[in-house]
This record gives C-alpha cells, sequence and structure tokens, in this order.
C-alpha cells in the first residue's frame, strides 16, 4: 500500500495527532494557570470545550503541514543547508504518487489544485441537492428525518442553516482552489517559464488548503452553524462550535490564496519569454495578474475579521457585540471590504479563460485586446471602492450609501467592454462548436444575466426590496456560474490533452453543457422571479400561501439536472484520464506556445527558451506567428 | 452592412418583447405603499435597460452562431479584424452615461422614498429571537400617557409611519415586501436605534418577515401587519390602550402573544424551540443538571425572571430572553403563570 | 530546465515576492488601526506611557542596529554584523518582555473588559506575534552568519530580515500613536 507513505497520508495521521496533543496543551496550561477543565454551568462548559477544541485543531493544523514535510525545505534553509532547485521525479514510484506528494512542479500543482477544488464543488453541490430537497415543497419535512438527529445531532432549519451555509463557503472556497488550478497550471506554461517564481511556497499554498478544507468541513459534526456564509456578529458569537471550524478553516484557505497571489505576480512580472512584453501576454495572464493584486491585499482583511470574532468568542473580547460596547457594522465593513473584491476573484480568471478559447474557435484575434487587457485591471481597480453595496440597508452611516452607489455601477464600465469585445470577436468567425467553445458561449450568456442583475441591486431604492431575497441569490449565481463554473469547465475540457495527452469523450461533453446550461437557466431565472416577488434569504420555509411551491420544485429539478451534469462530466475525465484517445501536439490548432509541444507537456514545460516575435491571437493573419520556439537555431539539448 | 440591420431589427424587437414581459406587473408583489410606487417606477427603468442589453448582447451571438458558424468542409479562418480604437471608446463612454444617469436617478428616488412627513406618527418595533412587538405611545381620553404593546402591527392608511427600530440580542431585519422597503435591525441600545418610514395606502394584511438571518426560528420570525383606515386605527389603539379586563388567563394568553412567548413555547404540545406548555403545570420537570422539580406557581415564576436558574434537560441555557424581568410587570407574570397553569386542566 | 538562474535573477525575484508580502501584511495592521479608530474613536486606553516611550525607543534603535547589520555584512565585516544582529535580537526580546510581560500586566484592564480592552490586546497582540516571529527570523540568520553563512555580495537573508524588522518597528510607531498618544484617556 503505496499510498500510506505519500506525505498526504503522514499529514493527515500528523493532524490527528496534533489536534489531541494540542488539546492536551491546552488542558495542560489551563490546569497549569488554575483553570477548570469543566464548568456544571452547561454554558461554561460549552465554552471550555471550545478552547481545548480550537487549541486542538489550530496545533493540528500546523502538524499537518509539518508532518507532510512542507516546510521540509525551509527548515533545510533555516538550518544553513542548500538545497537543489531541479525538479527530479523517483523514477521508482509510479505516477500518480507525485499527486499525493509536495511536488514542487506548477504542474502537478494545479492538477492538485483542481482535484481539490472538484472535490469541493462535490461537497458543496451535495449539501446543496440536501436542503434543495428540503425547498422543493413548503412544510419543513426532509430535514426533520430521523437519520440527521442520530448522525449530526441536529435537524430541521438549524440543519437547513448549516447546510445552506456550508454550500455557500464551500462552494467559495471550491472556486479559490479553482482558480490557484488555472493559474498555476496556466500562467508559467503561458509566460514561457518553467516554473512558478517560488515552487516551495507555492506547494505550500496548496497543501495549507488540505487542513483548512478538512476543518471547514468538521463544522458540520460539531454543531453546524447557522450565520450563512457572512457570519455576522452577534449571531456569529453565539453559534455552535462549528462556527470557529468555518472561522479557522477559511482563514486557513485565505492564507493559501495570500501566498498563492504573491507567486502569480512575481512570476509574470519577472518570468516572462524574450520578446513577451506585457501587452503580448496571452489574455489570461493580464487576468491572473488582475486577481492576484486583490487577492494579496484584501484577503487579509477577511483573515483580520475572522479571527477578531474567534478571539471575541475565545476570550469574551468585545469586537463587535454591540450588547458589550462593540460595534457589529465594523466587522461588515472589514468583512465585504474582502468578500466584495473576491466575488471579482471568483470571475476574472473565468473571464480570462473566455477571452482566451472565443479566438481559437473562432479563428479571429480577440477584438480590441488591449481594451480587454485593462478592463480586468479596472475591474480590479473599482473593485476596491464599492463593498457598502452589500450594507445599504445595514443600518451604516447613511451618507456613504450614494458615493458606494455611483461606485458600484461604474463597475458595469469595464465589464461591458468585455462583452462587446466579445461579441464583436464573434462577428464573422468561422466558429467552431466543440464542447471547450460551447461552455464558453453558455458562460458569456449566464455571465451576463448576473452583470445586468447588478444595477438593479447597486441602486439603493430598489435595493431596499431586493436586500436579502432570492433575487440576490439569483444575481450571484448567474455571475458566479457564468464566471466560474462554466469557464472552468470550458478550461479543463480545453487543456485536458495537455495535461493527460489524452482527449475528453466530445459526446459526453456536449450532453453535459446541455444538462447543465438547461437546469442552471431553470435555477436561476427562478430564483431571480422568486426573490422580486418578495421570498426572503436564508429561510428554511416558506408559506404554503405565498404559491411558490410550483417554482421551487422546478427549480430543484433544475439543481439536480446540474448536478448530475457535473457528474458526468466527472465521469468523463475520470475515464478519459486512462482510456481515452491518445493525441499529439496541437490539437487546437492553438498560437499558444504550450500547444507547439508534445502532450502531456514534458516535465521541463519548454527544454529551450522560445522567442515571442507576433500577436497572440493574429488568426487570419497570414504568414504570421506568435512564437519561435527555436530561436536559436539549435537543436534542443537532449534530455 | 445587411448583417448590421438584421441584427439591429432583431434587437429591437427582442427588447420589446423582454421588456413588456418583464414590466407586466406580475413580477413584482402588490403595492401598498407609497414608497412602493416610487420604487416600482424605477424597477421598470431597470427591466427596459435589461431587456436592451441583454437583447443586445445575445442577438449578436447568436446571429454570429447561425450565420458564422463553420460550413461542413470549409476550412480557413474568419476575417481579420484586431479592433477598433473609435468603437472601443464608444462602449466605454455611452456606458459611463448611462450609469451615471442611473445613478443621478437612483439618488432622486432615494429621497423619495425617504421623504420625511412632519405629521408621522411613531411606532416602536421591538425585534428579539423570534419575536416582535409593536409599541404605540398614546394618550387616553382621560389624557394619561401610556404605551400599548402589541403582536400585530397595526397601521392607519395613508399616513406615514417612523418606525424607530430596536433589537434585544442579534441583527434581524423589517421586511414587508408590499412596502418595498427594508431595514436591519441592529441591537445595542439608543445608539443603535434606526429608522425606517413607510406610508401605506392599501388596506389588508400583510406579512413582516425578518429579512437577515438569526438563527434557528429565522424562517418563522414573521408578525401579521394589519394596514386600517385611520378611525379604525384610532378606536383599535382605544381599545388597547385600556386596561387589560379580561380574566387573568385570558390576559396572560394575551401577553403571552404579545410579549413573544408563543415564538418559542407552544400550547398544543409540540416542541419547536422550547419545551410546550401543554400539561407543564404541576408535572415534573427534569432538569439539566439530572434533578427534578415540580412545575409550581413559583416555578414558573422564576423561569421567567432567571430563564437560566433552571435548564429543562434537553435544551439551551441562553436562549430564552433574561430580561423579562424588566419588561414584563409582576401582575403581567402572574397571569402569564395563571395562563400555563390553566393549559394543564 | 538545467538552465540554472543568476543570483542577481533571484535576488530580484526575492525582493519584489519579499515587498508584495510586507504590503500585503500590512493590511491586517491598517484593518486593525481602522478598527481602533471605529471602537475608540477619540478616546485612549489608560496606560503606562513611560513603559510605552520605553519600548519604542527600544525598538527604534533597534531597528537602527538591524540597517548596521546589514551594511555591515555589505561591507565583509562579519563580527560587527554579528554584534548588531544580536544586539539587535536581545532589543526585540527585550520589547516583547516589556509588552507582554509588562505592560500587559501593569494595563488596568484584561481582553474581555469593554472595547478598550479588547482593541490594545488584539493590536499588541498581533504585534508581538510578529515581533516574536522577527525574532525567531533573526536567532535564524545569526546563527547561520555565526557559522560562516553570507557575504558580502551574497546575503539576501540578512536584507530580508532587516526589511521585516523595519516594517515591524514602522507598524509600531503607527501603534504608538494609536495608543498611548492618539485622543484623551479614559
Ligand atoms: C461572482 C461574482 C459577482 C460579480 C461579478 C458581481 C457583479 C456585480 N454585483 Fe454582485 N454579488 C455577488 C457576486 C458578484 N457580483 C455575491 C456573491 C453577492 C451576495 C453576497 C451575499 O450577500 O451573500 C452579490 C451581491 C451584490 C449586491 C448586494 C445586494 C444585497 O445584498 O442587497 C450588489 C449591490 O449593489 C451587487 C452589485 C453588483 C454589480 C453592480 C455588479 C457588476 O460588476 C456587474 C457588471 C456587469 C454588467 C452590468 C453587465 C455587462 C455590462 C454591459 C452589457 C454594459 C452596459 C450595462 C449597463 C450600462 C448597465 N451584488
Ligand atoms: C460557486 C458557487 C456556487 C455554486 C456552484 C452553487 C450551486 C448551487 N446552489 Fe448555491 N449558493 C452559493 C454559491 C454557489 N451555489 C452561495 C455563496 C450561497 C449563499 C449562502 C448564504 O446565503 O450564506 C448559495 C446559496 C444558495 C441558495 C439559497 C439558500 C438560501 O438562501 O436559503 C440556493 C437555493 O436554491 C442554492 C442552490 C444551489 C444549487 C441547486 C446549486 C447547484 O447548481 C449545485 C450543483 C452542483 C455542482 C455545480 C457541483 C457538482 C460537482 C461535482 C459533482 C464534481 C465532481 C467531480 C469530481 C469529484 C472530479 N444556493
Ligand atoms: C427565544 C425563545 C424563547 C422565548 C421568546 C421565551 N422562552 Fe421560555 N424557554 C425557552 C427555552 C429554550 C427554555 C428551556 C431552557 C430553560 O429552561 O431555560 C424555556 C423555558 C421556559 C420555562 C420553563 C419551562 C419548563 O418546561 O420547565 C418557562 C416557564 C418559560 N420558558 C416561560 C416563558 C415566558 C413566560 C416567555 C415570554 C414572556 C418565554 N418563556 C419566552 C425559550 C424561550
Ligand atoms: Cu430575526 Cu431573522
Ligand atoms: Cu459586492
Amino acid at each position: 500500500m503505496r499510498f500510506f507513505s505519500t506525505n498526504f497520508f503522514r499529514g493527515l495521521i500528523a493532524q490527528i495527532a496534533g489536534t489531541v496533543m494540542g488539546m492536551g496543551l491546552v488542558m495542560a496550561l489551563r490546569v497549569i494557570f488554575g483553570l477548570p477543565l469543566s464548568s456544571p454551568i452547561e454554558a461554561d462548559d460549552a465554552h471550555i470545550r471550545e478552547v481545548i477544541v480550537v487549541g486542538g485543531v489550530i496545533v493540528g493544523a500546523f502538524s499537518f503541514l509539518v508532518g507532510a514535510g512542507v516546510f521540509g525545505d525551509w527548515f533545510k534553509w533555516a538550518r544553513g543547508e542548500e538545497t537543489s532547485d531541479e525538479h527530479t521525479v523517483d523514477s521508482s514510484k509510479p505516477n500518480w504518487m507525485r499527486y499525493f506528494s509536495v511536488d514542487f512542479d506548477h504542474k502537478v500543482i494545479g492538477v492538485q489544485y483542481g482535484v481539490a477544488s472538484l472535490l469541493l464543488l462535490l461537497f458543496g453541490g451535495t449539501f446543496a441537492m440536501l436542503f434543495r430537497i428540503e425547498l422543493a415543497q413548503s412544510g419543513i419535512t426532509f430535514l426533520n428525518s430521523e437519520i440527521f438527529k442520530v448522525l449530526l445531532g441536529y435537524d430541521g432549519p438549524h440543519l437547513y442553516n448549516t447546510l445552506m451555509s456550508l454550500h455557500g463557503i464551500v462552494m467559495i472556497a471550491g472556486i479559490l482552489l479553482g482558480i490557484g488550478a488555472m493559474s498555476n497550471y496556466l500562467v508559467p506554461m503561458l509566460i514561457g517559464a518553467n516554473d512558478m517564481a517560488f515552487p516551495r511556497l507555492n506547494a505550500f499554498a496548496f497543501w495549507v488548503n488540505v487542513p483548512g478544507g478538512l476543518i471547514l468541513l468538521s463544522s458540520l459534526f460539531l454543531g453546524g452553524f447557522d450565520t450563512g456564509w457572512v457570519g455576522y456578529p452577534p449571531l456569529s458569537l453565539r453559534a455552535p462550535l462549528g462556527m470557529q471550524m468555518f472561522l479557522f478553516g477559511v482563514f486557513l484557505i485565505g492564507v493559501s490564496s495570500i501566498a498563492g497571489s504573491i507567486n502569480v505576480i512575481v512570476s509574470i512580472i519577472t518570468m516572462r519569454a524574450k520578446g513577451m512584453s506585457l501587452l503580448r501576454m496571452p489574455i489570461f495572464c493580464w487576468a491572473a495578474l488582475a486577481t492576484a493584486l486583490i487577492q494579496f491585499t484584501a484577503t487579509q482583511l477577511i483573515g483580520l475579521s475572522f479571527q477578531l470574532v474567534m478571539l471575541e468568542r475565545l476570550l469574551d473580547m468585545s469586537f463587535f457585540d454591540s450588547l458589550q460596547g462593540g460595534d457589529p457594522v465594523l466587522y461588515q465593513h472589514l468583512f465585504w471590504f474582502y468578500s466584495h473584491p473576491a466575488v471579482y476573484v471568483f470571475i476574472l480568471p473565468g473571464l480570462g479563460i473566455i477571452s482566451e478559447l472565443l479566438p481559437v474557435y473562432v479563428r479571429k484575434p480577440l477584438y480590441g485586446y488591449k481594451w480587454v487587457a485593462f478592463s480586468s485591471l479596472g475591474i480590479a481597480a473599482v473593485s476596491f471602492f464599492v463593498w457598502a453595496h452589500h450594507m445599504f440597508v445595514s443600518g451604516m452611516s447613511p451618507f456613504l450609501r450614494i458615493p458606494f452607489m455611483y461606485s458600484t455601477l461604474l463597475v458595469a464600465v469595464p465589464t461591458g467592454v468585455k462583452f462587446f469585445s466579445w461579441a464583436a470577436t464573434l462577428w464573422q468567425g468561422k466558429i467552431e462548436f466543440k464542447t471547450p467553445m460551447l461552455f464558453t458561449l453558455g458562460a458569456i450568456v449566464i455571465f451576463l444575466l448576473g452583470g445586468v442583475t447588478g444595477p438593479p441591486l447597486a441602486t439603493i431604492a430598489t435595493d431596499l426590496h431586493l436586500h436579502d431575497t432570492w433575487f440576490v441569490v439569483g444575481h450571484f449565481h448567474d455571475t458566479m456560474f457564468g464566471g466560474f463554473i462554466f469557464p472552468f469547465a470550458a478550461a479543463i475540457y480545453f487543456w485536458f490533452p495537455k495535461m493527460t495527452g489524452r482527449m475528453y469523450n466530445e459526446k459526453q461533453g456536449v450532453i453535459h453543457f446541455w444538462l447543465m446550461f438547461i437546469g442552471f437557466m431553470m435555477m436561476s431565472n427562478l430564483q431571480l422571479v422568486l426573490g422580486l416577488l418578495g421570498m426572503r434569504r436564508r429561510v428554511a420555509d416558506f408559506d404554503a400561501a405565498l404559491g411558490f411551491d410550483g417554482m421551487q420544485l422546478a427549480l430543484t429539478i433544475g439543481g439536480f439536472m446540474v448536478f448530475f451534469g457535473m457528474l458526468l462530466f466527472a465521469y468523463n475525465i475520470i475515464r478519459s484520464w486512462t482510456k481515452g484517445e491518445k493525441t499529439e501536439g496541437n490539437v487546437w490548432d492553438s498560437r499558444s506556445p504550450e500547444w507547439q509541444r508534445p502532450n502531456p507537456m514534458p516535465l521541463h514545460n519548454y527544454d529551450q527558451p522560445f522567442e515571442v516575435v507576433g500577436e497572440p491571437y493574429d488568426y487570419g493573419l497570414p504568414n504570421s506567428t506568435y512564437v519561435n520556439m527555436n530561436p536559436a537555431g539549435e537543436t534542443p539539448a537532449a534530455h | 452592412m445587411i448583417h448590421l440591420l438584421i441584427v439591429g431589427v432583431l434587437v429591437v424587437i427582442s427588447t420589446l418583447g423582454i421588456g413588456l414581459l418583464l414590466t407586466g406587473g406580475w413580477i413584482l408583489p402588490q403595492q401598498a405603499s407609497q414608497q412602493a410606487i416610487t420604487v416600482d417606477w424605477l424597477f421598470d427603468l431597470h427591466f427596459w435597460f435589461i431587456a436592451f442589453f441583454v437583447s443586445l448582447i445575445c442577438v449578436i451571438i447568436l446571429y454570429s452562431l447561425i450565420v458564422f458558424r463553420r460550413k461542413k468542409g470549409e476550412k480557413g479562418d474568419g476575417v481579420y479584424m484586431e479592433g477598433n480604437q473609435r468603437l472601443e471608446i464608444a462602449w466605454t463612454i455611452i456606458p459611463i452615461g448611462i450609469v451615471l444617469w442611473m445613478a443621478v436617478i437612483g439618488g432622486q428616488t432615494l429621497a423619495d422614498v425617504e421623504r420625511r412627513d412632519p405629521d408621522a406618527i411613531t411606532v416602536d418595533v421591538v425585534a428579539a429571537q423570534w419575536s416582535w412587538r409593536f409599541e404605540y405611545e398614546v394618550t387616553t381620553a382621560e389624557g394619561v400617557a401610556t404605551k400599548v404593546v402589541s403582536d400585530t402591527l397595526v397601521l392607519p392608511r395613508n399616513q406615514q409611519v417612523l418606525l424607530r427600530l430596536h433589537s434585544q440580542d442579534v441583527i434581524h431585519s423589517f421586511f414587508v415586501p408590499e412596502f418595498r422597503v427594508k431595514q436591519d435591525i441592529l441591537p445595542g441600545g439608543e445608539k443603535y436605534v434606526r429608522e425606517l418610514r413607510v406610508t401605506p395606502n392599501t388596506n389588508g394584511n400583510f406579512s413582516l418577515m425578518c429579512a437577515e438571518i438569526c438563527g434557528q426560528g429565522h424562517t418563522t420570525m414573521v408578525a401579521q401587519v394589519q394596514v386600517v383606515d385611520g378611525s379604525e386605527f384610532e378606536s383599535w389603539l382605544n381599545e388597547q390602550a385600556a386596561e387589560c379586563n379580561l380574566s387573568d388567563t385570558e390576559c396572560g394568553q394575551r401577553w403571552a402573544q404579545t410579549f413573544g412567548c408563543l415564538g418559542c413555547h407552544t400550547t398544543d404540545g409540540t416542541t419547536v424551540i422550547a419545551p410546550t406548555w401543554l400539561g407543564l403545570f404541576g408535572h415534573n420537570v427534569e432538569l439539566a443538571d439530572g434533578s427534578t422539580v415540580v412545575a409550581d406557581t413559583n416555578y414558573l415564576r422564576t423561569s421567567i425572571i432567571d430563564p437560566n436558574a433552571q435548564i429543562v434537560a434537553g435544551f439551551n441555557p441562553g436562549v430564552m430572553p433574561q430580561n423579562f424581568d424588566e419588561i414584563l410587570s409582576a401582575e403581567q407574570i402572574d397571569q402569564i403563570v395563571a395562563f400555563i397553569e390553566s393549559l394543564s386542566n | 530546465m538545467s538552465v540554472v538562474e543568476s543570483y542577481a535573477t533571484k535576488l530580484a525575484r526575492n525582493r519584489l515576492g519579499l515587498w508584495l508580502f510586507v504590503i500585503s501584511d500590512a493590511f491586517v495592521f491598517i484593518g486593525l488601526f481602522v478598527a481602533r479608530m471605529v471602537l475608540l474613536g477619540d478616546t485612549r486606553p489608560h496606560l503606562e506611557q513611560g513603559l510605552g516611550l520605553a519600548v519604542t525607543i527600544l525598538l527604534l534603535v533597534s531597528s537602527f542596529l538591524m540597517n548596521r547589520a546589514e551594511v555591515e555584512i555589505a561591507h565583509g565585516n562579519r563580527p560587527a554584523f554579528l554584534r548588531n544582529i544580536f544586539i539587535t535580537m536581545v532589543l526585540g526580546i527585550i520589547f516583547l518582555v516589556g509588552v507582554v510581560g509588562v505592560e500587559w500586566q501593569l494595563a488596568p484592564f484584561g481582553p474581555a473588559d469593554g472595547q478598550a480592552g479588547a482593541v490594545f490586546y488584539a493590536m499588541t497582540g498581533f504585534h508581538a506575534f510578529h515581533v516574536f516571529t522577527g525574532v525567531i527570523f533573526l536567532f535564524i540568520v545569526w546563527n547561520n552568519g555565526r557559522r560562516g553563512h553570507y557575504s558580502a555580495e551574497k546575503h539576501w537573508a540578512v536584507e530580508a530580515c532587516a526589511i521585516y524588522w523595519h516594517f515591524i518597528d514602522v507598524v509600531w510607531m503607527f501603534f504608538y500613536v494609536g495608543l498611548y498618544l492618539l485622543g484623551t484617556p479614559v
């Protein structure tokens, strides 16, 4: 059983041991300082338990990283030892083991991110299916089943709230990892580098997600939490122990986000191939750069606000509880200062993928490359100044509302530039409908719906009605599916031959697309309508008299279609990975440098640095190329 | 050129179709307040913009997909065009103009929605996990100022009300879809009291729903809103202002309703959030610490005044509000106890 | 690929990376400062002024010495480098003792006592944690320096350590003002 010798498995063992040890440590410290280990008063007892468990979990997360050997080279440096920068592969081990090891190759890390992301989406999707069954009709029935009480210790509305909150945050974590997958796998390849700037930091950034994700999911078994993904205090100060797991798990995923983004920025700025000026970069790199700029700054604020809530719970410090002198609105400012820009983190890479794939299938240049590139930066820049549009009715200072309405509406401008450029790209092309292209087109249409439902939320008067209704739910499912889920699927299909050397099954891909597109349209449009009609968010049940039953049932069916579509996708990629048709070279007839190399991509991406000699997307311009793969005219050195 | 012409015509048709569909009036709840009229006007404006931009992009895309698709056996690339500076500038500037204009309109409608009427009547709204309470100041015919407490929000038609929103624990939110307005309710005393103004303009019964997640009972945190004629409102208020001159049990039931006890406790034997009151009085109650007590008058009174003193087995401390001592008079507590007592006979 | 990149290339990359990290980290402290302004406004906690001034001066001096250490190694003067960095480390430890060991004990409130307690312990705590990691970093660099690592040409670790230490110092300057000088004590 080789699996038991992988870093992954060792990390898991270390995490379990570390958690137990950490709990022991906290208990020992309490004994030393003369603090009680239990209390006859149930409330105090719960608090003491929470302190012990949280201590254990923090030590456990750190132990995972140490046990998995993520810090190995850094510890060596600290001791003054040298380490090698060479990628070496132990050929005595089977290839799959690399994916469970602390590997520094960006392609391995990219795939690790991708698989972890899909797993999180699977969990988040499963939670959604569970609460969708409940919502399919009025009256609380399914979630009151005995089995939940037995398995989890709670049921009913609290279970609904927990599933709904976990669905939201696990999906978002899935998105963040998916973005890690795309930027790690693609950026070095597209800029002509052989790896990221800091491979060890890169590995750390991936692996910290593993304990993070496990801790986040463990929330389900530790009482859950009923605050929604936003975790507003004072409610989050009173929620069960599961709340802490949510806060700390997300904190770790945030750490990953920061470390990963620094790597992306440095790689793009310092490691581009010869001749690749910024305006000759493949367009995805612009998107990745803009994303990283948001990630490495704003993320700190969600980290901070979550830590403060943890501290408030553990040590009774009063930051946010207004009954103790704190300020609940302050939390919302700190939280949205990250979480608004974060929504553009979710979509920018996806929009980059759209811009990247369109020219290949339309066989035409990307219309207005420069404008598309700068619009990413524009969105990123404006995104820092709009956060309070989530707080129009929160009771913040009223004078803040109007300026935030203006800034929010301005985001429509750079986003609009992208849409118009895509439409112009499609105009008079020679369009080919392969699975990745279908997903690209689906993404554009769905994201458009998400985008145009933004302005009604942004003008305060209409938001007074819409805030915390399902209209918001419909708005962000549209933006996130259009901005991430569809482009992510497109990217996986498109680069699948590059990753595996094999082709996915085209027929299944097309079925996947139609299942998902139709199912999603049913789901999100109904969400929008229900919201306009006044359906509140985050309710476990709705009054039958409102007459929503029929729509809710259809919505559930739509949701299941999306879920089954994604399962088909999983089947397709897992099967094609080993059984798919072998591919050679440039499957899509793309101009991009990575497609000028064999499939799967060799261990060292480019044996020889290439030189950029033209524009990236000059399809249809005779005798033009983007890259000269062999600028020195030598035969590549044998490996 | 012919392509552009066809697309243009299709965009117009599609915009009209989608726009008429969205502004058809079926997509928003009934309009029951002055504010709703203003808000819905802005909604319709948005719907037309949505119709136009969705049509514009989708028609171009669909048209391209059909007309410019690769026909069977066709080879080669599309028409080479890199971009057009002037076009790009146009589709940057025009949307800037539109959004700025939208923002100006947005500001004006907001001002309209929040317009103050100096004659507005004031109602204090108290939200707690998971109940609503409404307090009116009234001066009775004898000239005595008293407070009327109700669990139903009764409002006079065509009269602006100023709602002062208080929360006792976590954040809640005041939302009546038919009124189109919403405001979060913050805990923390006077400093955190927020205000909301509505002018109901239609008689009827509506639901006030808590719109900010506030825990287990969020779903059921719903209260009745009744909009009635001004004269009817006055008489309702005076009736409420009179002392409760019913029997103790009936008064107790009324307080249990008004002060939100029945938001958590039931009288029919089911357990939702808190122990049921049916058959409670005079029976043994198992406590969380393992002991057993008999639910007599004293026990019930302590349970109301100091809920954490004795916790019922299977329930959590801190769920039941701790401040009923301040809110309820001793007489009211006695009457509630009498009511609970009546549920055992 | 087996092209070995030059030290200069890597150095430039590392510098950029570190500066990005510093900017990123600064956001935590900005957030804390904002929280302080919102929660305390124009009041400030009742603190031991003398002690605050003392630790601040200490940290300033240490920052200066860190700079000396970096300059010395750049000139190839190892003993002076080691001496300076060692004192920096010791001053860092004294700072920690001063804040955590003394000021936290002297403060008339605990973390659970109102907004003042919350803000004070959060700001000093987050900062102290950074000082603590800084001290560990200093120790590693000092220890490796003692064993003959680093040269006038190649001493990225020393430079990184210095940047990080100055950053911690700058943060404290703001926090000192925020906690000890701004507003009226209550
Ligand atoms: C994934 C990403 C994502 C994206 C891209 C967006 C994009 C936008 N969002 Fe959204 N939003 C979310 C995710 C996203 N949002 C989430 C998750 C929430 C809820 C959080 C929660 O509470 O749980 C939310 C909530 C949210 C709110 C708060 C609602 C409330 O709770 O009351 C608001 C309010 O202003 C808002 C506005 C906007 C706007 C104006 C845009 C704009 O960027 C849209 C711009 C795009 C277009 C407008 C379309 C294309 C443009 C044209 C074709 C040009 C011409 C158009 C015009 C001139 C109008 N969003
Ligand atoms: C990326 C983000 C994302 C995605 C994809 C989804 C997907 C879905 N979401 Fe939602 N949702 C959110 C983000 C997301 N959601 C957020 C942030 C909230 C707010 C939470 C809050 O209010 O706090 C929310 C809230 C939310 C609500 C509102 C709940 C409420 O307010 O009470 C509803 C209700 O219908 C809903 C439904 C669904 C459904 C049916 C799907 C379906 O489309 C799900 C289908 C499943 C998948 C798309 C993934 C399946 C994947 C696989 C099977 C992969 C397997 C592959 C391998 C293992 C290799 N979601
Ligand atoms: C937010 C929910 C909530 C509200 C509102 C509430 N209670 Fe309770 N109540 C509880 C819970 C939970 C318990 C059980 C735990 C305990 O004993 O404190 C309880 C216990 C009690 C008990 C003891 C019951 C027994 O079975 O022994 C009495 C009596 C009681 N409540 C009376 C009241 C009265 C009177 C009011 C209103 C004036 C009220 N409660 C409002 C949640 C609530
Ligand atoms: Cu009160 Cu939700
Ligand atoms: Cu936002």
